[in-house]
């Protein structure tokens, strides 16, 4: 592989604002996912550093490296934490935390702390899989969905697919919105057969049927993802019996909610508009496990 | 009489200039998005470059692949099957039978006495991708190219044989549950093995004894042991296996399909 156009930047940040103090007051959260890690460190219902980093084939050694570049620079080490809470796919393969915590709640408190009070539909889309969220107006969990086994992979695919299609990951969204009408999606059944179909559409355009330009093709293609995520979203129990109603403000967390070119067309099909945060989507879950430690 | 094949796939083009039936040139270079002829392109001309001749030595330039329509310069395109086919003749004269595994597409051709085949199975769209998954499950697993061809040790465990979407979800699972990256590579390469010896378990034609194997899989030795042990039988793998589409489209043109 001579390409490496599926790399997304990884990230750290720490807020010195929020003021370390002492040890044993703040907590942190390690999300570890199929395909990306993240950790969270919250002093005072503040976010004090975070890091969010691709995942290595040792899922242990991520989660560390996730937390160690989260604490870089606070001031602070993972001795002085009152509690390390651990959520993600591969939760089970970290010793270093003093909880683990399902990915639903924690996605689901991040939300909140990142969008507000008002979201009360979350859909987090990550490497492996997209869940739909439905929430009271309190901190609970009322229904969610997690996507069908045909649903699996998407924030993957993409990575692959980039590299196949070499178009950088976070081009492909915002050249996806150049098209100026969106044209049918290429398979909504599965992501491998989108995939497959989508590469077809390449070629000399006097060859291609129907013909489509660059960004048509991969308007086609986020199309089709975007599409399988509000099906997802639509199994969640109806408020009102045949529609997919979107209740409260819409919370979009997780890798793919940086990809314009499916949030626009989520919102668009949705017809909402999902509310925006000061931090990266892919935090929520990370945040929502700090929150959740104690 | 110097013809160029050129055999775009969807992860690398590659290019063979065949002097009276010889390889005197070659190159791959990676292929993909848009700029596709560009890449044809590119290709050709560092074969060339590496046969030491210029363009109008060639007499014709002919192409096969998924990409056989880009390479705008090409006078003639050759379906993957009679291109394998060729090729496989050409690798081992006496060939039966062909079998071609690359980055997204599987087939296998018996091949005839009187006719170049007799009959053909290409792969099922769930079973498209079995190169690409392999390398990109590497990548994700931290392993290269060489190491993945290790890897035929013990199996991690339970892994899907019929879709790659599922086969990398369940590779994780084998990870997350302590597995080595280098047990959970065995497995996929077993893996995908399953999936691809279909193509050639369909055949009802029999394959005979002297089957060929090419494509880029065919480089892959953990994979190729694999197929051997799934299907009880033996393959013939040319030292060109990835060229072998390239060189067989050339001779296509030469001695017709």
């Amino acid at each position: 592989m001579t390409h490496e156009y599926w790399k997304w930047p990884e990230s750290s940040r720490v807020y010195e604002d929020a003021g370390w103090k002492a040890p044993g007051e703040a907590t942190a959260g390690v999300d570890i996912g199929t395909t990306s890690a993240q950790a969270a460190v919250m002093l005072g219902g503040r976010l004090l550093g975070y890091s969010n980093v691709r995942v290595g084939a040792d899922f242990r050694k991520s989660a560390k490296d996730a937390l160690d570049l989260a604490m870089a620079g606070t001031g602070a080490a993972p001795a002085d934490l009152a509690a390390i809470a651990v959520t993600g796919f591969a939760k089970n393969s970290v010793d270093f935390a003093s909880k683990a915590i399902d990915e639903v709640q924690c996605h689901a408190k991040g939300a909140r702390f990142m969008y507000g009070p008002d979201v009360r539909t979350l859909i987090d889309m990550g490497g492996q899989t997209v869940k739909a969220i439905r929430l009271f107006d309190w901190d609970r969990v009322r229904d969610f969905m997690i996507g069908d086994k045909c649903a699996t992979g998407e924030g993957r695919r993409i990575e692959v697919l980039c590299d196949i299609m070499h178009v950088g990951i976070t081009e492909i969204g915002p050249k996806s919105l150049e098209a100026e009408k969106d044209p049918e999606p290429v398979s909504t059944t599965c992501w491998a057969f989108g995939g497959t179909e989508t590469l077809g559409l390449f070629g000399r355009p006097e060859f291609r049927s129907p013909k489509m330009s660059e960004a048509e093709i991969y308007a086609s293609y986020l199309f089709s993802i975007a599409w399988r995520i509000i099906g997802v979203a639509g199994r969640l129990s109806p408020l009102d019996v045949g529609k997919i109603e979107i209740d409260g403000t819409l919370g979009l967390t997780g890798g793919l909610a940086k990809n314009p070119g499916i949030t626009a067309r989520i919102e668009r099909e949705l017809g909402v508009k999902a509310a925006v945060s000061e931090y990266d989507p892919m935090l929520a879950g990370a945040i929502g496990a700090a929150l959740l430690a104690r | 009489m110097i013809i160029a094949g050129i055999d775009m796939g969807i992860c690398n083009t590659k290019a063979a200039i065949m002097k009276d039936e010889k390889i005197i040139g070659r190159s791959a270079v990676p292929t993909g998005g848009i700029d596709r002829p560009q890449q044809a392109q590119k290709a050709y001309d560092e074969a060339l470059k590496n046969a030491g001749i210029a363009a109008g030595d060639v007499e014709r330039v002919v192409s096969t692949g998924k990409g056989k329509f880009d390479v705008a310069f090409a006078s003639e395109h050759y379906t993957e099957t009679v291109a394998a086919a060729r090729a496989a003749q050409y690798a081992l004269p006496g060939a039966t039978a062909v079998m071609s595994a690359g980055a997204d597409e599987t087939l296998s051709a018996a091949l005839g006495t009187t006719r170049l085949i007799d009959e053909f199975v290409l792969n099922q769209k769930c079973s498209a991708g079995i190169g690409a998954f392999l390398e990109y499950l590497g990548a994700r697993l931290e392993l290269t190219l060489e190491q993945i061809s290790n890897c035929d040790g013990p199996d991690a465990g339970e892994m899907n044989e019929g879709c790659v979407v599922f086969s990398e979800l369940d590779a994780l699972s084998l990870l997350n549950a302590g597995a080595a990256p280098e047990a959970v590579m065995s497995t996929a390469n077993r893996a995908a093995a399953t999936r691809a010896a279909t193509v050639l378990a369909d055949l009802t034609a029999s394959p005979g004894g002297n089957v060929v194997l090419i494509g880029g899989l065919a480089k892959n030795a953990a994979f190729v042991k694999a197929l051997e042990a799934r299907l009880g039988r033996s393959f013939t793998i040319p030292e060109d296996a990835e060229y072998c589409g390239a060189i067989g489209a050339a001779l296509c043109s030469v001695k017709g399909i």
